[in-house]
Order: structure tokens, then sequence, then C-alpha cells
């Protein structure tokens, strides 16, 4: 009996698993750069800072204090400060949920279950709203309603009118939930979607055999079996709109319209850093009890967001008799107002050499490709000439790329741990972790990222201004996708797959790497896919994280947008949006011929 | 070639015991068979042999080497253990082709590159898929898949096979052709295989001895012609056979030593000595059904007649007992008819009522049958 044998204890077996040792590597760092930054912002809220002495006499940097919750809720700045943009953001969360489902759900019933036609190429028309960067929308919205009662130059609608818009019309409650709508009615389209394709006709079918109407069975059956997808849907999209802060900012701002998460943004700017961090804090605070409430009354429907796939079964059509062409022109329409018209204005936009003078002899291509002069835009040179922008772009490509690729491994490996630990207290923690970040409004992340690697903290260096930390939030934002596109891969791949290569000797990493990245990969890539396209276009999370050194192109856009060059933002804007419309087909391309492929092999 | 020894397995699943102190011992080159109805345990055995399954208590030998010991705290990898696996669904890796899943073994274990080549064409072509080598798992029938499966286990030569139902997944005649392959593949490799499976048929036909399992523990260790001429208990009689076994519960008749009834029905053991409450247990074959009264036989009514092909199951009827009898394919009965039926005396199994256990004096093992 040798000695070996008696050191090999149970114990020292599963921590040299290397599955153990990797869920509990993970484990830690997803402690540490999700957990632990949330503790650090709240417990940065309720410490005296350095900057403080200037709010207050009694400010002992490094002492325990209510200071900043106090003047947040309770001082004569809390009305500004808070309630009024809590009211905002309420308000304009909700008008634009409920206009986003309205039409997201009708939109969703017409595509599914009705025969409506052109549903081919209607519905990729249909979703790039949500496939282009928000403010894009908020853009266009100003080139067509700007007032001039804020300074600027007169919108389209002044041009062609003659008369100012209304102001409410320009900036504030109305135009901030028409164009959030816009952006996010996509978006409660595919989750009502996919609830609908679901449903087996052969239900709907029985209680027309009884003899009920079609309103009927629309009210009794369709609507209550779709209810609880709407439910998830509306609080998914809540929580979406409540941390969107370019375009409530660009809407809002001109004329002081604030909501929490444009408020995080001014007080940071203004050197408040603590009275934004508790402003964050009440925004995630208000995602959670969002989900909270969410799970409580649709059961746990909340977790299956972004992929809910239909089963390909019968589904019978609903026909429209003399409705199809007026319901199919009225669609189209609406489709092209929503994602190709404001793509349209913002590249006209582009083209102007003095902003809101719409004529054609003011057409240039100086804010494409023109050199720089001085007369013109401060001196900034066509976006296609300037460094800062070229910069900027690889920047971006370089920051999505990594963030997409970086994700998905991660993402793959816990969903390995996830599917496989089955059971293991553990492996569902992890699971639980990596889901967290989706709770967290993007701005808020941002400002938890900001206290958290502002200074130096032991080993870790301070990574404020390095494009180390944007992908590392863009990272962590992406893992609750990442995994759940990992765990449908790794489910998919039948455990004695595994097992043959084990009991042919193959090592963890080997079986890994053989069996289950390539099994896992097509899926994977998707999901690559989707995230590349989805960092690319990010900006509340990563605007408070931004230095000149790391700026990418949303960033330069929205800095360009303040400061009222608005040509060239709208041509950065329009790049982006063209990238991600490019990804888009790219992945709706591969998606088609795996379709086309899985046929080919069933016939 | 090696054996396999079992000692004292235990193997717990939270509440459930999924193998109860299991004991056996496997020789070298035999053909073991695993069979037991589902979660009876013997796929759970089959994996902790693999080593795909860490039991709670016991030892495993292979070949005399020390592979999983509780107390010792040894476990040795599957890898390491010398041995080769074919799964119920094949496992074959649907993103290599058919030589890279049989190479695949090849490359663990480091073989010159020459070695491995010759070695995989030898197997491919002994296996005759040498010109589907560069085909896709997803592009061949199921035997095919089946044979690179088999082609994977065979390529690094290990002296023991464990397969695992690997023939539930083809359809019945795919299933009786491949029976006869793998029965002759393991005769020429002569490795020890343990097989797993719920199929009766498939346990007679190839094993060298089977082993009936129930709630994880092993009912009776026998060859398969023992196994059904001599049932060690009421479940194991009852699980082996198709049609079921007649068991009928008979208490002795007063003052009578051989002879039992359960009220409908009277039968003669043969034998002295038994306890007043048993078990009868009767092959439908060893029913002799006779339309003419003969000394001693008692009148059953037929109640149905099921032709199968070369034999015809009779249902029969006395009282409240209903008995099943197999008879050849000319048959000239009917329903409502009335038999007699004798007991082949030499052939009947009798279990003790309560604990279900063989009883008496062996019966004549020896038969002709």
């Amino acid at each position: 009996m040798d000695l070996a044998i008696q050191r090999d204890s149970p114990l020292m077996r599963l921590v040299l698993d290397p599955v153990n040792i990797l869920l509990m590597i993970l484990l830690g760092i997803l402690f540490y750069l999700v957990l632990w930054p949330f503790l650090e912002l709240v417990l940065h809220t309720i410490t005296w800072g350095e900057g403080d002495r200037r709010l207050s006499r009694d400010a002992v940097p490094g002492e325990y204090t209510w200071f900043h919750w106090l003047q947040v809720t309770a001082s004569p700045l809390s009305e500004r400060m808070l309630y009024a943009p809590l009211v905002n953001t309420l308000i304009t969360g909700v008008i634009s949920t409920v206009i986003a489902l309205i039409v997201g759900g009708g939109l969703a019933w017409c595509v599914i279950r009705s025969d409506m036609p052109g549903k081919g190429w209607l519905q990729p028309v249909l979703t790039l709203p949500y496939i282009v960067p928000s403010f894009a929308i908020a853009l266009a919205w100003e080139t067509v309603f700007r007032s001039p009662k804020v300074g600027g130059q007169p919108g389209l609608y002044e041009t062609v009118l003659g008369i100012p818009p209304p102001e409410w019309v320009s900036y504030g409650t109305f135009p901030i939930s028409i164009t959030l709508a816009m952006h996010y009615f996509p978006f409660a389209y595919l989750l009502v979607a996919g609830a609908l394709a679901t449903i087996d006709s052969q239900m709907e079918e029985g209680a027309l055999l009884s003899g009920a109407s079609r309103m009927m069975i629309l009210r009794r059956i369709t609507f209550p079996v779709v209810a609880p997808a709407f439910a998830a849907a509306f609080v998914l999209t809540f929580g979406k709109t409540i941390g969107q802060f370019a375009l409530p900012f660009l809407l809002g701002a001109p004329t002081q319209f604030h909501t929490i998460a444009t408020m995080v943004y001014a007080n940071l700017a203004l050197g408040l850093d603590s009275m934004a961090y508790v402003l964050a804090i009440l925004l995630i605070l208000m995602s959670l009890l969002a989900i909270w409430a969410s799970n409580k009354f649709v059961g746990n429907n909340a977790r299956r967001f972004e992929t809910i796939s239909g089963k390909g079964f019968r589904s019978r059509q609903v026909a429209l008799g003399g409705w199809r062409w007026p319901i199919f022109w009225s669609v189209a329409t609406f489709g092209f107002v929503v994602g190709i018209l404001p793509l349209i204005l913002l590249g006209y936009q582009s083209l102007m050499l003095i902003d809101g003078f719409f004529n054609l002899s003011n057409l240039t291509m100086h804010f494409w490709t023109g050199q720089s002069d001085p007369e013109i835009a401060m001196g900034e040179p066509g976006v296609l000439h300037n460094a800062n922008i070229l910069g900027a772009a690889w920047n971006t490509i370089e920051l999505a790329f990594f963030s997409a690729v970086i994700a998905s491994l991660i993402g793959l490996v816990i969903a390995y741990i996830v599917v496989r630990k089955e059971g293991n207290p553990l492996a569902k923690m992890l699971d639980q972790i990596a889901f967290i970040p989706f709770l967290f409004p993007s701005i808020a992340f941002g400002a938890m990222y900001l206290t958290m690697f502002a200074e130096p903290r032991g080993p870790i260096p301070a990574l404020y201004g390095t494009f180390t930390l944007l992908i590392l939030i863009s990272v962590v934002n992406r893992l609750p996708y990442s995994v759940k596109t990992g765990v449908t891969a790794v489910t998919q791949i039948g455990r004695e797959l595994e097992e043959a290569a084990e009991v042919a000797g193959a090592s963890w990493g080997r079986r890994f790497r053989k069996i289950i990245v390539p099994l896992a990969s097509s899926g994977v890539v998707t999901g690559m896919m989707v995230s590349f396209v989805g960092v690319m276009r990010e900006l509340s999370l990563i605007i408070l994280l931004i230095t000149p050194s790391t700026r990418v192109l949303m960033t330069v856009g929205f800095n360009y947008a303040e400061e009222g060059l608005t040509q060239l933002s709208n041509a950065l804007v329009l790049i982006v949006a063209m990238i991600t419309i490019a990804g888009e087909l790219i992945l709706w391309w591969a998606g088609k011929s795996r379709l086309v492929r899985l046929r080919e092999k069933q016939s | 070639m090696a054996s396999i020894e079992i000692e004292n397995l235990t193997k717990r699943y939270g509440a459930t015991t999924a193998l109860d102190n299991v004991s056996l011992k496997i020789e070298s080159g035999e053909f073991l068979v695993l069979l037991g109805p589902s979660g009876c345990g013997k796929t759970t055995l089959l994996r902790c042999l693999a080593g795909l399954e860490t039991p709670d208590e016991g030892e495993i030998y292979m070949d005399g080497e020390l592979v999983f010991s509780s107390k010792l705290n040894r476990i040795v990898p599957p890898g390491k253990r010398n041995l080769g696996m074919v799964f119920q669904s094949y496992a074959l890796w649907p993103h290599m082709t058919v030589r890279n899943n049989v190479k695949f073994g090849l490359d663990v274990l480091n073989l010159s590159e020459s070695d491995s080549k010759d070695r995989l064409d030898q197997v491919l072509k002994d296996l005759g898929m040498g010109d589907l080598q560069n085909r896709y798992p997803s592009e061949l029938s199921g035997g095919q898949q089946q044979r690179v499966a088999l082609a994977r286990l065979l390529a690094t030569k290990p002296p023991v096979f464990l397969m695992d139902e690997p023939l539930s997944n083809l359809d019945a005649r795919l299933r009786m052709d491949m029976r006869v392959e793998l029965k002759k593949f393991q005769a020429s490799t002569g490795s020890t295989t343990v097989y797993v499976t719920h199929d009766q048929t498939e346990a007679m036909t190839m094993s060298t001895r089977v082993v009936v399992m129930r709630d994880g523990l092993i009912q009776q260790v026998s060859p398969p012609s023992q196994l059904y001429k001599r049932p060690e208990n009421t479940f194991v009689a009852d699980f082996i056979g198709m049609p079921r076994i007649n068991l009928i519960k008979a208490n002795r008749s007063n003052g009578k030593n051989r002879l039992y009834s359960n009220g409908d029905i009277d039968i003669d053991i043969g034998w002295d000595e038994a306890p007043s409450s048993i078990v009868v247990g009767a092959r439908p074959e060893d029913l002799k059904i006779s339309k003419e009264k003969l000394k001693g036989s008692q009148a059953y009514e037929v109640s149905s007649v099921l032709p199968n092909g070369p034999e015809t199951i009779i249902q029969l009827t006395r009282g409240g007992t209903i008995l099943l009898a197999r008879i050849g394919h000319e048959v000239d009965l009917h329903e409502g008819e009335k038999v007699t039926v004798q007991f082949d005396q030499k052939a009947l199994n009798v279990y003790d009522a309560k604990s279900g256990a063989l009883l008496g004096p062996p019966i004549d093992t020896n038969g002709t049958n």
C-alpha cells in the first residue's frame, strides 16, 4: 500500500477537480466584479468624502454619515434632485412601456397569427429601431422638432410650417416617452411574438368548435395565455427605460427636464459624486422592485428574456379578409416612419452645411469627408478624416470584439458548470450572480465601477481611464445573456459524449476543448455576434467611465451632440447604426442558412 | 484479459440506495449481462465499474489491481482503468468524422503517428467501415453508427468492454443481426464484457452468465439456461420468460403432504417437507393440455386462444384462477371448450410463500430441455 493512496483524501479530490477549481475562481471573480461594487457604492454614499468639505462643515473624510441620503431625500434640494426626476422617470417609463406593449403586442399578433402579407421583410424593418443606438432616434426627433426657444437653429417642423413647435413637443415628457417607446417596442414585440408562437392553435380551434366568436376567442383564450408574457414584457421594458440615459438627456436637459438617470450624470458632472451614487442606488432599487413584482405576479417568466424560442408546430392563421391590405399598409408605413425615416433624417442633416437650413444649396459632404476648416464646426474635420474619430472607431471595434469574445467564453464555462453541476449549491449561486448585472440599470452599473476602480485597491490598480475597465464592465454586463446562450448550447450536448471521452482517458481540459467547444460553437458564435452589436451601441453603461484616450464612437457622438455639433454627431451615430445593422443582417443570414441546412438534412 | 471483482459495493443517491452491498466476481473473458427492470441499479453498477460514478462504499478490483476503494480513498479515473465503453446513444462525436471518432482514443494514448495509422486502418477494415471513414455520424445508418461505436471501443484494445444497452436504439430486425455480430465480436477479442440490458432475450442469447438485479440487490447469478429453468426466487421467476410463468399461491391440503390447493386447483408437487404455504412456479410449456379426461387431472375452460407463429398461447380458467399454457402451432382448441390439464411435476419450482425463496430438493437440473 503506497503512501500516495493514503494522501488521496476525498476532500483533496474534490478540491483538485478542475471544474471545482474553476467554479471557485469564477465565484471569486464574479463576487468581486458584481456584488462588491454594489457594496462599494452603498459604502461610498454613507461615508464622508474629501470633496464633501465644500458641502458641509461637519465633513470628516472617512467617517460614516447619513448626510448624502438626507440631502437627496429630505432637503431643500430634494424636490429638484430626487422627487421631480423620480416622477419624470416613472411617468415616461410607464407611458413609453404601455405604448411599446400595445404597439409591439399588436404587431406581434399581426405577424405571428394573421395572414398579413409581406411578413418576411416587415419583420426586420420592425426590429430596426431597437438595433440602432437609442439616441439616434432622439437626434432624429430633434432634427424635426428642435425649438429655437432653447437656442440653435430651427428644425424641419418650423422650416416647413413656418411656426415653431410647441415646447412640450420638443422637450420633456412627451418626446421622451414617444422616442423611448419607438426604441423599445421591438423588444416588447419579440417577447410577445415568442409567446404567441408557442400557442397551440388547437386551443383556439377547440373554442371555435364550441361556437365561440373570434373576439371571444381572443379575449378568453389567446390573451390569458400570453398575459404572463405581457406582464414580463412590461416589467423588462420598464426596467430598461428607467436606465436609459442618452435619450432623456438629449430631449430633456435643454429645458431642465431630468430623470433619475440623467440626474446621476448631472450630479457627477457637478462633482457631487455621493449624491449621484444615492440616485444610482435608488435606480437599482426600482429595477429590483420591478423584477421582484414580476416574479411575484407572473412566476419566473422574467428569466426567459431575449430567447423565447417558438416550437415549429402548426399554428393556424387568422384570415383578415378585407382588412388584409389596409392593415399591411398601416404596418408598412409605421415601419418606415419608425425604422427608416429617422436614419434618412440623420443622413440628410449630416449633409447640411448650416444646420436647420433646408435648402439644396446648403448640402455639403464636409462633415463626412471635409478637411479641418476653422469656419465650420470649430475646425473639426469630417468624420472620415478625423483622427479623433478614427481612433474612436478603432477603440469601438476593439472594445466590442474583446468584450464579445471574453463574455461568450466565460459565459460558456459558467454555463458548463451550471449544467453539469446541477444540484450543486455553489454552481447555482454562480448562475444567480452571473444574472445579477441584468438587474442593474446601465448608468448605475457604470457608477458602481466608477467608485470601485477610481483608486487602487490592494493588488488591483486604479483602472479608471483604462481600456481594460471598459472591457471589464462590458463583459460583466453581457454575462447574463452569454450564460443564457451557453446554457442552451451545453444542454444540447449529451452527457454521454463527454463520458465517452472520459473513458478514453481525455483530461477535462481536452474534453472541453475537443468536445464541448466545437459542439457549442455555433450557438456561442451567434451569441458573440449579438454581444458585439450590443456592446457597440452601448452608451449609458460606459459614459461615466470614458476618458479622452478611451473614447468610442458612441461617446464621441454624444459629446458632439452635447456641444451642438449636430451634423458630426449624426454622422457618427449613423455609422454605428450601419455597423449594427450590418451585424444584425449577418446574424439573420447565418440563422437563415442554418435553417436551410437543417431542412436539407431532414428531407 | 482481465477479471473483475466487486466487493460490498454501495451507492446512494440521497435517500434511495441504487446499489446495496453488491458483491460479484467476473471471470476473465466472460460475457456477463446485468439484467433487471429500470431503476434496479444495473446501469449504476456499470458506471461504477467505468469510474463515471463514485460508489459510497466497497472495493473494485480489475485484473487484480485495486481501482476503487472507499476505505483507502482510492479512485482510479475512468481513463486509467483500461476499459472501453459503448453507450446507449453510442455517444459518437457529431463534429468528427468516423475516422477521427476512432482516432480520439489513440490520440489520448500519444501513440506514434504510424502506429496509430496502422491500428486505425486495421480496426476500420475489420468492422467494414473503411469506405465510410470520412463520413460524419449523422450520415450513417443506426447499424453503421453502432459499428463505429464498436470500432472506437476496439481501437485502444482494452481488456474490459462495458456496454450500456447498446442495441436498444435499433429496430427489431437489426437488433437480431447485431446480437449475432456482437457475440462473435466478443468471442474473437476475448475481452471480459459487462453488458447492461433490460431485454431478457438479449441477456439469454448472448451471455455466459446473467446477473438479475432488483432495487440495488443481486437476485440471482446463473448461466442463462439455469436462470430459466430454476429461478431462485419468485421475482426472477416472474421477470424471466415470455409469456410469464404461472405462479400459483397454494396451501397444503389437509393431511396430504404433497398435495397443495388454492381452492380452485390442486397440485401435486411430488415431494415432502415443504412448508404449509407455498408458491408453485409452472412455465406455460410445462402444462399439458388434453381433451380427454385423464386420471388425477382437473377440468379447465379454454377462455382464450392466442396464436403466435410457431406457438400458441392458451388461457385457461378454473374458478377464479387463470393459467397460461404454451403449445405447438397446430391447435384444435376453441374458446369455451372444456379440457384437462396436467403439470409436469419434474419442471415445477416451489417457493416459500413468505420469503419468495426457492425451496425443496433439486429438481432434475440436468434435464433434457
